[in-house]
C-alpha cells in the first residue's frame, strides 16, 4: 500500500468520525442543492444546455492544436505573451524569470486551481515575493497554511467563529460572529495589497480561440483587481480550456455558474485579451499567458479518457459525492479532491501511488448525472482501476481471490454451496465468542459497524418457503 | 517569443497533433432550446435587476437622468468621484455640482478611494440583468474599484440575451478594438463563509443602473 494511500485511509477515518465537520459540510451542501434546484428552472431546458456544453468542449479538445495556435497568434498580435509550459517546473521557473525581470515584490493571485497544482506560489516564495491569496475563502486558507478544501468553495470546511478567531489571531481584528464584518476585515486587510503588488496572476475558467482572450469568472471582484490594478498580470492555464468562439459562452457562463453555485450567471465574467493598449485609462504594462500541460497531452492521447479534459471546474460532481460529503476535501491529500479528482489525480500524479482514489468510490454515478458536460466520471473510476490492476501493483493474494470469487460466483451450486459455508462459519465465530477477536474474520468489517443478526436461512430457502417451489 | 526560448511548445504541439489524429467518442442528447426567449426585454431587465440587487433607475429624459444620479451622490458619503469622460456623461454634469472633486477618466484611472465612479456601456442584457462594459467605459478600474457604480444607459443598447449580446461584441468589434470586456452583474458579493450571501466583497456594493428611454 503507497504512502498516500494510508495516509487517505488515516484522515478518511479521522474526517468521517468528526462530527461537527461533517456538520458544517452537510450545511452548506445543503445551501448548494437548494441554490442549483432554483438555478435550473431558469433553463428551458438544462438537458439540452450540458449538451451544448459538452458539443463546444469536445469541439476544441478534439481540435486542441488548431484552436490554441488561433489563440496564440491573436495574443500576439495584441502584443501579449504566450508560453507553453511541459510540466509544473517550467511554468513556474518561467513566471519566476517574469517577476524577476519586473522587479516584482508582491503578488495579488485571484483563484487558480493550476496554480495550486504547479506549487507556484512556493516558488515564488522562494525567490522572495510576497503571494496573497485574494479570493476570500483562498486568503482564509491561506492564513491557515492550508491547501483549499474545495475548488470553488475553499474554506467550505469552516464556520464563522473559526473565522472569526483566525483573523483575530492572524490580523489583529476585533472578535466578531457577523459575516459581513469579517468580508468587510477582508476587505480592508488586502485592499492595499491589490494596491501595492506589481503583479497580478489570475487562472482562466475559458480560453478562447476567435477573440484571442481569456475569461475568468468571479463574484468577490478580486479577480478584477488583481487583472486591472498591478503592472503585469499572467494568466496562468491548462492546455485543455480553449472553446472555438465567444459566442459559445452565451451557454458557458450561465450553465458554469448554474452548475457552480446555483446562481443565472456569475457576477462578473471577464475577458482580457493583452495589456493596456494605447488610448486605454489603465490596465497592466505587460500580459502572458502560461499553458501548461502537465500530463494533459497524454489525457488527450488516451481515446477512453480524452473527454476527462472537458472538465469545466465547476466543482458539482464534489458536491454530489457522498464520499466527499464524509471525509471532506483535505483527506484526498491531492489538488483536484471528489470524483474530478479520483479520475485525474491518479492520471497526473502517477496509477502507482495514487490508484487508492480512484477504488475509494461506491460507483454510484451521482457525480456522472450532475456533470454538466457530461464526462462519465464513474465510468473513469472503474478504468482508473482496470489500469491499475492490469499494471501488476496489486498483491497476488488479491487476484488470487478475485479468481476464486468469479469461480464461486458463476454457478449456483457453489453460490449456494459457499453461502451456506459462510453463514455457518460465522455462527461457529460467534458460538465460541470469537466476535471481534483477531481471529474473527469480519473484524474489518465489524470494528465500526454492528454486525446484523446472521439469518438462519438464505433468501433462496425464504423463496422457497413462502412461494412454494416453482 | 521566440520558438527557441520556448522549446516545449513545438513538444506539446507534437504530442497534441498525434492524439487529435483520432477523434474521440460524442455524446449525442436533445438539442432543443437552452433557454425560453425574451419577449419584453425591458421588463425582463427590471425584474432581473431586482432579482440580482441591481438598482434600476428608468428615467424619461436627461434632466430625469441628471437628477437621479444627482439622488444617488446625494446618498453617499463625502469624497471624490470619477466619471467616465465621454460627451453623454459631460452633459450630465449637473447632477456632480454638489461640492464634489470630479476626476474624469481623462485625468488617468480612478482614486482607490473613490466615493463612486460613473460610466456608459456597451450593451445591456434583458436575460441576466447584466451590464456589459470594456476598457473604453472609462478603463477597468472605473467599474470595479469603487464602493458604488452609476451606469448610464439608453434602452436603445438593450439586448434580449446572451446569444443577442455576444453578437454585439462581434458586430461592434468590442472585443477586438479592448483589452478588456466585463459582463457584469449586480454588485460584488460573496458565500465564502458558511454559504451566506454578503455584498460588496472586493468590488462595488452598489451598481446602479439609469435607463433612459430617450
Amino acid at each position: 500500500m503507497s504512502t498516500a494511500s494510508q495516509e487517505f485511509l488515516r484522515k478518511a477515518a479521522e474526517k468521517s468520525a468528526d462530527l461537527v465537520h461533517r456538520g458544517i459540510v452537510r450545511w452548506n451542501i445543503d445551501q448548494y442543492d437548494t441554490g442549483v434546484g432554483r438555478g435550473k428552472t431558469r433553463f428551458a431546458d438544462w438537458e439540452a444546455a450540458r449538451q451544448r456544453c459538452h458539443d463546444i468542449k469536445w469541439e476544441g479538445v478534439n481540435h486542441l492544436d488548431k484552436y490554441l495556435l488561433q489563440f496564440e497568434q491573436k495574443v500576439k498580435e495584441n502584443g501579449g505573451h504566450v508560453f507553453w509550459a511541459e510540466n509544473g517546473e517550467e511554468a513556474c521557473r518561467y513566471i519566476c524569470d517574469v517577476a524577476a525581470r519586473g522587479g516584482v515584490k508582491k503578488v495579488v493571485k485571484s483563484k487558480s486551481m493550476v496554480s495550486e497544482e504547479i506549487h507556484l506560489a512556493t516558488a515564488l516564495e522562494k525567490i522572495g515575493v510576497e503571494v496573497v491569496e485574494t479570493d476570500l475563502g483562498e486568503f482564509i486558507v491561506q492564513l491557515r497554511n492550508e491547501p483549499p478544501y474545495h475548488i470553488v468553495t475553499p474554506a467550505m470546511h469552516l464556520n464563522r467563529q473559526q473565522v472569526s478567531k483566525l483573523f483575530h489571531e492572524k490580523l489583529g481584528s476585533a472578535e466578531t460572529q457577523d459575516p459581513p464584518e469579517l468580508v468587510a476585515i477582508a476587505r480592508r486587510w488586502l485592499r492595499k495589497d491589490f494596491f501595492s503588488a506589481e503583479m497580478g496572476i489570475s487562472g482562466a475558467n475559458f480560453i478562447v480561440a476567435d477573440a484571442g482572450m481569456v475569461t475568468i469568472t468571479t463574484n468577490e471582484g478580486n479577480g478584477r483587481l488583481s487583472t486591472s490594478v498591478p503592472r503585469i498580470h499572467v494568466a496562468l492555464t491548462g492546455i485543455e480550456k480553449v472553446i472555438p468562439r465567444l459566442q459559445d459562452l452565451a451557454t458557458l457562463w450561465p450553465t458554469l455558474a448554474t452548475a457552480g453555485t446555483g446562481q443565472p450567471i456569475t457576477c462578473y465574467n471577464t475577458l482580457m485579451g493583452g495589456a493596456r493598449r494605447a488610448g486605454e485609462v489603465d490596465g497592466p504594462e505587460e500580459f502572458h499567458v502560461v499553458l501548461v500541460d502537465n500530463g494533459r497531452s497524454e489525457l488527450l492521447a488516451d481515446i477512453e479518457q480524452r473527454e476527462v479534459l472537458h472538465c469545466i471546474r465547476c466543482g458539482a460532481c464534489i458536491n454530489a459525492c457522498p464520499v466527499f460529503r464524509n471525509i471532506g476535501g483535505h483527506a484526498y491529500g491531492v489538488t483536484y479532491p471528489g470524483p474530478i479528482g479520483s479520475v485525474l489525480e491518479p492520471r497526473l500524479l502517477g496509477l502507482k501511488e495514487y490508484q487508492h482514489l480512484s477504488f475509494a468510490s461506491s460507483l454510484c454515478g451521482a457525480c456522472t448525472d450532475v456533470c454538466p458536460v457530461h464526462i462519465e466520471l464513474h465510468h473513469h473510476l472503474l478504468q482508473n482501476r482496470r489500469s491499475a490492476i492490469h499494471s501488476g501493483t496489486h498483491p497476488g493474494s488479491e487476484r488470487l481471490g478475485m479468481k476464486f470469487f468469479r469461480w464461486m460466483m458463476s454457478s449456483a451450486p457453489r453460490f449456494r454451496f459457499f453461502g451456506w459455508l459462510g453463514r455457518l462459519a460465522l455462527r461457529v465465530v460467534q458460538a465460541l465468542g470469537l466476535e471481534g477477536t483477531a481471529l474473527d474474520p469480519t473484524r474489518p468489517w465489524t470494528k465500526d459497524r454492528a454486525m446484523p443478526a446472521i439469518p438462519r436461512q438464505s433468501f433462496r430457502e425464504m423463496w422457497r418457503e413462502h412461494n412454494g417451489s416453482r | 517569443m521566440a520558438a527557441a526560448d520556448n522549446p516545449s511548445r513545438e513538444r506539446i504541439l507534437a504530442r497534441i497533433r498525434a492524439a487529435v489524429q483520432t477523434i474521440g467518442p460524442h455524446h449525442d442528447g436533445p438539442v432543443g432550446q437552452i433557454f425560453a426567449p425574451v419577449t419584453n426585454p425591458l421588463e425582463r431587465f427590471q425584474k432581473e435587476c431586482v432579482a440580482n440587487i441591481t438598482e434600476c433607475t428608468v428615467t424619461a429624459d436627461a434632466a430625469a437622468s441628471t437628477a437621479a444620479i444627482a439622488q444617488v451622490l446625494a446618498s453617499l458619503p463625502p469624497g471624490e468621484i470619477f466619471v467616465h469622460d465621454a460627451p453623454d456623461l459631460r452633459a450630465l454634469a449637473g447632477a456632480f455640482k454638489d461640492g464634489r472633486a470630479v476626476r474624469w477618466s481623462s485625468e488617468g484611472p480612478p482614486n482607490e478611494a473613490s466615493q463612486a465612479t460613473i460610466t456608459l456601456c456597451e450593451a445591456l442584457v434583458a436575460q441576466t440583468g447584466s451590464v456589459l462594459v470594456s476598457s473604453a467605459n472609462g478603463g477597468r478600474q472605473a467599474t470595479i474599484v469603487a464602493p458604488a457604480h452609476i451606469v448610464f444607459a439608453r434602452v436603445s443598447q438593450l439586448v434580449p440575451d446572451l446569444e443577442a449580446a455576444m453578437a454585439r461584441i462581434y458586430e461592434r468589434g468590442i472585443a477586438s478594438k479592448n483589452s478588456y470586456v466585463c459582463l457584469i452583474t449586480g454588485s460584488s458579493r460573496t458565500a465564502d463563509i458558511e454559504k451566506i450571501l454578503i455584498m460588496g466583497a472586493h468590488g462595488p456594493r452598489r451598481l446602479i443602473v439609469v435607463l433612459q428611454t430617450a
